[in-house]
C-alpha cells in the first residue's frame, strides 16, 4: 500500500492546531510511517501539490480565501477541517455581530482600505468538508485516532454527546457547584472535559452537539446569576456562527 | 449468623492487612465531595461519607474496559480479564441493592464473562447508613435503607466499635487472625438494636404513595403530558445515567494501532439520554425526542426492570437528582405522575356520580 499524501493549509487562525499536529508527530513518530506529508508550511519548506488528504486550519474571512479553498477541494480526495476556526469559524466569528467597517478600522487603522474582509465563516460554508477535528486547539489523541480511521478507509466518528458525560466519568466537581458556569451540557465531548477538570467552565470550543437544548441551558445560566448579556457573551465566544445559523433557521421556520 | 465486634481502634491495622493481600478501594474525599478510590491506609478512608459521585458499580462494570485484543484477521483474539482481587469498603445499602440488580442482569441466562470475572474477585464490605446522605435520597421509600444479604461483611457504627455482620466465607476470610475482633455479647445486640431504632425516624418518606404501586402508576402514565414538560427542560446531558448505580447500558468499539489490523475491543458506558443512543443502522432514531428518552429512563427505573428481573431499577440513592442541572428528579417525577393520576381519577368519579 503506498502511503497517502497529506497536505496542511491555513487560513484565518493562530496556527495552534498545526503546532498540535507537530506535537503529535513527535509523540507518535509512527504516523510518518503511514502517511507522507507533501506540504506543511509550519514544519517544512518542500511543497508538493499532489496531495490526497488536505487538512485545513482557519476560517474563511476574506473573498480572496475562496478560490484557494476551491482549488484544495478539487485536488484532495478528502478535506478535513482542523480545529475550531475551520470547523466553526472559531473566535474570529465574534466580529460577525459587529459592524464590519468598524472592525476593519479597529484592526487595521488607517490601512483599513487595503484589506478586504467579511464575516468569518467555517470552511464548510464555502466547500464541502468530509470530516472535522474540533477544538481550540485540537486534541492530539483525537487527531491520531482520526488519522487512523481515515487510513482504514472509515469516516471518522467524533462524539456527538455533551461534555458532561466525560466530566462525570472523571468525577470532577461540576463547576456550577463552585459558582461558575459551563457550556458543557450543549458542547460536543472529546477533549476529556479538560477545562472543568482544571476548574473552569467550558467555553464551547468543540461546537454544539446535534440537538442542543439551548433554551433550557439559558435558564440554568440565568439561575446561576448570569445576566442576559453575559449569557450571550458566553454563547458567542466560539459559537457565534452556529448560534446565528440557528437563529436564522428559527426565523425561517417562523414564517 | 451472629455478628462480631471490631473496635474502631483496630481499623488501621485491619486496612494495612487488607492492603497486603488485595486492592482496597473505598470512599474518600475529593474537592469537597466523595469518590470511591484506592485506599492505602485508614487515614484516606472516609467511612462516614455522604454519597459518592459515581457508585461502586465502577469496580464491576468499569466505565471503560478492554474486552479483548486482536492481532490481524487470522489469529484468535485474546480475551482480557483484568480483575484483581478487590475489597470494596464502605458500600452503602442502596448501592448493595443496586449490585444485586446488576448481578441478575449480567448473570441471568448468558452470563457476561467480564462482569463475572470482576464480581468473583470483589469482596463487598458494606456499612449501615445512620442518617440520610443527602436531601435527594429516598432509600426508605425504595426499601433499600438496610440489607439482609448481598454483602460479604456489613458494618454498623456503634460509636467506639463496629458491629460486623458476616455475610459470606469471603467476608469471614477478611477477619481471619484479627485478635481485636470478638464475638458479640447480649449487650452488643442491645446496642445494635438501639442504633437501628434511632436511625429509622431520621429518614423521611418522600414518595406520596407506596412504592409497590410504582409499576402500575407508570403503566397508566405512558401518555402523560408530564414527559413533554420534562423533555422541554432536559439537557440530554446524560449525567443522571452516568451517576446511577443501576444503569448498565454500554457500547462496544474497536480501536486499532498503526498496523490498522491489530488492536483492542473496548466496552464503555453509554446513556439512553443522549441523542445518538437510539440511532440504528440506516440512521433512524427510534427515540428522537427528549420527552421519549426521559419517559424511557423512568420506565426503566420503575417498571421495565421490575418486569424483567423482579427488582425495581431505582434504589433511591439520589445521585441523579444531585447531578441534574435542571432539577429533574425521580421523587418529583413519580409524585407528579401520582398527583395527576389522583386528580384524573377524582374527576372521572365526579362525572360518574
Ligand atoms: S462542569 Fe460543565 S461539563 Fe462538567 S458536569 Fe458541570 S456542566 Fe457538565
Ligand atoms: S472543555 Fe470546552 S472549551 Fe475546554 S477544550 Fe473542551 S470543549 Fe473546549
Ligand atoms: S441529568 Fe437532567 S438534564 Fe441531564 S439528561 Fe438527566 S434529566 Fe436530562
Ligand atoms: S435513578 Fe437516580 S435515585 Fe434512582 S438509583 Fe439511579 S441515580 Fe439513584
Ligand atoms: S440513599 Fe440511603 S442507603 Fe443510600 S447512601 Fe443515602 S442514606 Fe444511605
Amino acid at each position: 500500500m503506498s502511503k497517502p499524501r497529506v497536505a496542511f493549509f491555513e487560513f484565518t487562525s493562530c496556527e495552534g492546531c498545526q503546532l498540535t499536529v507537530i506535537d503529535s508527530l513527535q509523540t507518535h513518530i509512527e504516523l510518518l510511517d503511514v502517511i507522507e506529508i507533501v506540504q506543511f508550511r509550519e514544519a517544512m519548506s518542500e511543497k508538493g501539490e499532489d496531495y490526497q488528504i488536505a487538512f485545513i486550519e482557519g476560517s474563511c474571512s476574506r473573498p480572496g480565501d475562496e478560490p484557494k479553498l476551491r482549488e484544495i477541494r478539487e485536488q484532495a480526495d478528502l478535506v478535513i477541517a482542523l480545529g475550531a476556526c475551520a470547523h466553526l469559524g472559531g473566535i474570529n466569528t465574534i466580529r460577525n455581530w459587529q459592524d464590519q467597517e468598524d472592525v476593519r478600522r479597529y484592526v487595521y487603522g488607517d490601512k483599513a482600505d487595503w484589506y478586504e474582509t467579511y464575516p468569518a465563516r467555517p470552511i464548510s460554508a464555502v466547500i464541502p468538508v468530509d470530516a472535522v477535528i474540533p477544538g481550540c486547539p485540537i486534541d492530539r489523541h483525537e487527531f491520531v485516532t482520526i488519522v487512523k480511521q481515515l487510513l482504514q478507509g472509515r469516516m471518522p466518528r467524533i462524539p456527538d454527546y455533551p461534555l458532561c458525560i466525560e466530566c462525570k466519568l472523571k468525577e470532577n466537581v461540576c463547576v456550577y457547584l463552585r459558582g461558575k458556569v459551563c457550556l458543557g451540557p450543549i458542547t460536543r465531548a472529546g477533549c476529556d472535559a479538560i477545562c472543568p477538570t482544571y476548574g473552569d467552565g467550558c467555553e464551547g470550543c468543540r461546537g454544539l452537539i446535534s440537538n442542543p437544548n439551548i433554551e433550557s441551558l439559558k435558564t440554568v445560566l440565568e439561575e446561576h446569576g448570569l445576566s442576559m448579556e453575559e449569557v450571550r457573551a458566553k454563547m458567542t465566544m466560539f459559537l457565534s456562527y452556529q448560534m446565528m445559523e440557528l437563529e436564522r433557521e428559527a426565523a425561517g421556520n417562523g414564517d | 449468623m451472629g455478628f462480631k465486634i471490631m473496635p474502631k481502634a483496630a481499623l488501621p491495622a485491619w486496612i494495612d492487612r487488607l492492603c497486603a493481600d488485595y486492592r482496597v478501594v473505598g470512599p474518600k474525599p475529593l474537592h469537597g465531595q466523595y469518590i470511591f478510590g484506592d485506599i492505602h491506609s485508614a487515614e484516606e478512608l472516609a467511612l462516614d461519607y455522604t454519597t459518592t459521585v459515581l457508585p461502586p458499580k465502577k469496580y464491576l462494570l468499569p466505565p471503560r474496559e478492554e474486552l479483548l485484543r486482536f492481532e490481524g484477521s487470522n489469529a484468535e483474539p485474546v480475551i482480557e480479564e483484568d480483575a484483581p482481587p478487590t475489597v470494596v469498603l464502605g458500600v452503602h445499602t442502596c448501592d448493595l441493592h443496586a449490585i444485586h440488580l446488576l448481578d441478575r442482569v449480567f448473570e441471568q441466562g448468558y452470563a457476561d464473562q467480564h462482569y463475572r470475572a470482576h464480581r468473583e474477585n470483589v469482596v463487598l464490605v458494606s456499612i449501615e447508613c445512620l442518617k440520610p446522605c443527602s436531601e435527594h435520597s429516598f432509600c426508605k421509600d425504595m426499601g433499600t435503607l438496610s440489607a439482609d444479604e448481598g454483602f460479604d461483611l456489613h458494618l454498623t457504627d456503634l460509636g467506639d466499635d463496629y458491629a460486623v455482620d458476616i455475610g459470606s466465607e469471603k467476608g469471614e476470610a477478611l477477619l481471619e487472625g484479627l485478635d481485636a475482633v470478638r464475638d458479640a455479647t447480649p449487650e452488643d445486640y442491645e446496642r445494635v438494636n438501639h442504633v437501628m431504632a434511632e436511625k429509622w425516624p431520621r429518614f423521611p418518606y418522600r414518595l406520596e404513595f407506596d412504592v409497590t404501586e410504582l409499576p402500575s402508576l407508570l403503566a397508566v402514565s405512558y401518555h402523560s403530558e408530564h414527559w413533554d414538560e420534562l423533555g422541554e427542560r432536559c439537557l440530554s446531558c446524560g449525567m443522571c445515567t452516568k451517576v446511577c448505580p443501576t444503569c448498565y447500558c454500554f457500547n462496544v468499539v474497536d480501536e486499532v494501532d498503526f498496523t490498522l489490523s491489530a488492536g483492542k475491543r473496548i466496552r464503555h458506558w453509554d446513556s439512553c439520554q443522549i441523542d445518538e443512543f437510539a440511532v440504528v443502522a440506516g440512521g433512524h432514531n427510534f427515540r428522537p425526542t427528549r420527552a421519549a428518552r426521559q419517559r424511557h429512563r423512568f420506565f426503566r427505573k420503575g417498571k421495565y426492570q421490575w418486569e424483567a428481573y423482579g427488582l425495581l431499577g431505582c434504589v433511591g440513592c439520589g445521585r441523579c437528582a444531585q447531578a441534574c442541572l435542571v432539577h429533574i428528579t425521580p421523587v418529583d417525577t413519580f409524585n407528579e405522575l401520582y398527583r395527576r393520576r389522583v386528580l384524573y381519577t377524582a374527576r372521572r368519579q365526579e362525572v360518574h356520580t
